[in-house]
């Protein structure tokens, strides 16, 4: 899968989750802020989100306070999956 | 006790938008499910979280709250979002008490309803809910008419509510309540049989103390714990007493179970030969808060002055007037409404 | 009006089964968290509770529970009922009497079997004994039955102030008429479901709680149950009073299901309106029994409304540092320790304070300290914005 389709997917997830019955994964841009006044989301989306990545991408967010950063925008959110792989892949490795 | 002014309604029947009570819509499966309509007043962002009683009580409210401001919010349910609560349940068991989603705990709280309605609307006001089984919409209307007495010009949005849900409809199958056979909503009155039809709904009014506009007024309520059904016979004719005139149409709450049927016929006797007597739980089906749907109907009877012929049980009176509501659920908690025309 | 007070009390918490235990308890600063011990989950030792060491067995022997189905919320409250009632010495015919109302608040009610609940939900072909039990309305339907309670029987729900609006509504009813003594009450008891819960949203400490603490890190869970009688000053002639109600509110926060708004519109709307019902100015408030419940969110906007409502913050402290959140039963259990603010003229040390929070810089009671009360208020706030505040003031 190459980063538009993971990207693509990563929406699904976020969509389905959260049970966003009016958003489209089209209407979601990569750099829209999550929280606010871009998609309207708040602090229970985020738990929500945060138990996405476990159970989704296999990665934890220990500190609520990284979750912040991490959660903001789909871009954040794949930088977080990419750097979770490697250093998955180089722990397997090692 | 108060005047009922804009009221909305979720029902089996079509209640929400255009008014269809003439024609008795059939049950399916045993389960007289409500209509749900399209809640067009209700932020997409908060709906996509409720479940089904939250949608149908925030739904109901919305209606209402959409052109009214009032001065708080009282809700009667009895079990909430119990689904939500069990969908968390058993989140627990599939993920061993793991990293779970809190949407379903926090939406399964009882009072997400009046909750949700009070941020959507940010009314700061009072904002009570009431869970006391099949005496909790009862509770409501007792609560909102010492508000009443209290702040004389406040207006107040009360109702009730409540869901079936596939969990819940297995628990009180288990213990006994459902029929277990097939039998239609048409039928729900004949033979001689233990068990009744679930249902749900909403129902949400705006009451104060001015006549001016009001659809109805709710003149008094009493409450009655009890399985003794001389008891609850007094206990009625003592609440007739103490509102004397003539009542045009007693609307009680026979369910089809053959267990709770004394309770009602013994009350029954109580009423002259000029009352008709009507039953509404073929058409809205039996649970704890049916009662605001019956305060519904009876407000609705009032103003059209007109019931449609499959509520009727006995057919007597030409002009309504007064209405007498009695209800009773397991055959434990009992209630009188007694609702007067404008 | 006529002035409401408490002729009756009764308690059970994790630091006494007794008035006179809680009461010494709280004077030697006593903490009643621990690890969990009556029933399994994976979070027993990892986070800490306020557990009840009396097991369902014990207290069905105890309170003579005979019935199927009673869950160990409808026991907890059983035992302060009986306590309560002898307190006040109510009889049997004024019990069954029409005009004594019955109001309880509870969260969780008998969905406190929450092992039984699922395999009923899910699996069981026969229902277990709880399957009628499995709603809040529960233990005040084996209270009502089983003493035949003749008034209104109400159970409220407004998460974590459902008691204090219990009590509310017991005053109400009397000084509308409608009940002639109210015997009002909060019970919760621990549960896998709210455990689960609480800790879903992250709010559950795995440390010992420290409300208002700039370090604070959450809540721990408690159970407990306290029961009030309430009467007119004119029918308790003759009776030990212990407080008159004096105030009460019910507002809501109208922000967020879960958390306060920045300004603490609805604690400071809460605490305003209980001091307008009382007909008291803020000055006169003596001490404030918090909600203080160790979350981020709530110390510190607890602390923003006190400081916008009163213009020196008077005493307070959390006894949520003794107990924990019991949830639906705290507003009941911190009206029973308001009214020993008042009777014995002190206060109790908020446990484990060390630091103001940075944007209040308040610092609750530190110390076990002899104080002159006329008027405590109490803190209750809950999920859906519910908040509420009651005023107990000296008899």
């Amino acid at each position: 899968m190459d980063r538009e389709q993971e990207k693509l997917q990563l929406k699904q997830h976020i969509i389905k989750y959260l049970n966003l019955l009016h958003v489209t994964p089209e209407e979601i841009t990569d750099d829209m802020p999550m929280f606010r006044e871009g998609l309207g989301l708040d602090s229970i989306d985020s738990i929500e989100m945060v138990v996405m990545m476990e159970r989704e991408y296999g990665l934890k967010i220990e500190n609520p306070k990284d979750g912040r950063d991490i959660l903001q925008t789909i871009n954040s959110m794949m930088d977080f999956i990419e750097k979770g792989r490697a250093a998955k892949a180089a722990e397997e490795k090692a | 006790m108060f005047y009922i002014h804009q009221s909305s309604c979720i029902s089996h029947q079509p209640t929400f938008n255009d008014v269809d009570l003439e024609d008795l819509k059939p049950s399916e499966n045993n389960l007289i499910h409500a209509i749900e309509p399209k809640y067009e007043n209700v932020p997409l962002g908060q709906l996509r979280r409720m479940g089904r009683a939250l949608r149908m009580g925030v739904g109901t409210c919305m209606k209402l709250l959409g052109t009214h401001n009032v001065n708080g919010l009282l809700i009667g349910t009895a079990n909430g979002g119990i689904e939500d609560s069990i969908m968390f349940l058993n989140q627990i068991h599939d993920y061993e008490e793991g990293r779970l989603t809190p949407t379903a705990f926090v939406q399964s709280t009882y009072n997400a309803i009046a909750g949700m309605v009070g941020m959507i609307t940010v009314n700061h006001g009072y904002n009570a809910t009431h869970v006391h089984r099949a005496l909790a919409f009862e509770n409501v209307v007792l609560d909102a008419a010492m508000l009443l007495k209290e702040n004389l010009d406040n207006s107040y949005l009360i109702g009730g509510v409540d869901e079936i849900s596939v969990k819940n409809h297995r628990l009180v199958t288990l213990a006994g309540w459902y029929r277990k056979e097939p039998v239609s909503n048409f039928d729900l009155y004949k033979g001689d049989a233990a068990g009744t039809l679930s249902g749900e709904g909403a129902a949400m009014f705006i009451v104060s103390n001015k006549s001016e506009g009001a659809t109805a007024k709710l003149k008094n309520l009493k409450m009655v714990n009890s399985n003794d059904e001389k008891f609850v016979q007094e206990q009625l004719s003592l609440f007739v007493k103490e509102n004397p005139g003539k009542i045009d149409l007693f609307l009680q709450g026979e369910n089809g179970d053959n267990r709770l049927l004394k309770y009602y016929t013994t009350c029954e006797s109580l009423m002259s030969g000029e009352t008709t007597v009507a039953r509404f739980k073929h058409a809205f089906g039996e649970f704890q808060t049916v009662t605001a749907l019956a305060l519904w109907l009876s407000a609705n009877v009032l103003q059209t002055q007109k019931i449609a012929q499959h509520f009727i049980k006995k057919n007597s009176a030409t002009e309504f007037n007064r209405i007498l509501i009695y209800n009773n659920y397991q055959g434990m908690q009992h209630s009188f409404m007694l609702v007067e025309r404008v | 009006m006529s002035k409401i007070v408490v002729t009756g009390i009764g308690i059970i918490s994790p630091i006494g089964n007794s008035v006179a235990e809680n009461h010494a308890a709280l004077q030697a600063g006593a903490c009643g968290l621990t690890s969990l011990e009556l029933f399994p989950t994976r979070y027993a030792t990892l986070l800490k509770f306020g557990e009840i060491k009396t097991t369902n067995e014990d207290f069905k022997k105890q309170l003579g529970v005979t019935a199927k189905g009673v869950t160990r919320t409808t026991l907890l409250a059983l035992h302060a009922f009986q306590q309560a009632i002898e307190d006040s010495g109510l009889t049997g015919e004024e019990l069954q009497s029409a005009d004594t109302a019955l109001i309880n608040g509870t969260t969780i009610g008998g969905m406190s079997e929450s092992e039984n609940l699922y395999l009923d939900a899910n699996q069981n072909e026969v229902g277990s004994e709880y399957i009628s039990s499995y709603n809040l309305g529960t233990v005040n339907m084996y209270i009502q039955q089983r003493y035949k309670i003749g008034g209104v029987v109400n159970t409220f729900n407004t998460a974590c102030s459902s008691s204090a609006n219990a009590i509310a509504y017991g005053a109400r009813l009397i000084q509308n008429g409608f009940a002639k003594r109210a015997i009002v009450s909060g019970t919760d008891s621990l549960a896998k479901f709210t455990i689960n819960g609480f800790n879903s949203l992250g709010i559950l400490s795995s440390t010992l709680c420290k409300p208002f603490d700039a370090d604070r890190s959450g809540l721990n869970l408690g159970e407990g149950a306290a029961f009030l009688v309430l009467e007119k000053e004119e029918d308790a002639k003759g009776k030990k009073i212990y407080a008159e109600v004096a105030g009460w509110a019910n507002t809501n926060d109208a922000f967020h299901p879960s958390s306060l708004s920045d300004n603490g519109d609805g604690p400071y709307l809460a605490m305003q309106e209980a001091l307008r019902v009382a007909n008291l100015q803020p000055e006169q408030i003596g001490f404030i029994n918090a909600h203080g419940t160790a979350t981020e969110n709530n110390d510190e906007k607890e602390g923003i409304g006190m400081k916008r409502l009163f213009e020196t913050v008077p005493a307070f402290a959390s006894t949520k540092s003794n107990i924990g959140h019991t949830l639906g039963a705290a507003g009941a259990i911190e009206a029973v320790y308001c009214i020993l603010n008042l009777m014995h003229q002190e206060v109790y040390q908020n446990l484990r304070f060390e630091k103001p929070i940075e944007a209040t810089g308040l610092t609750p009671v530190t110390g076990h300290t002899k104080i002159k009360l006329e008027h405590v208020m109490s803190n209750s706030f809950g999920f859906g914005g519910n908040c509420s505040s009651l005023i107990f003031s000296k008899a």
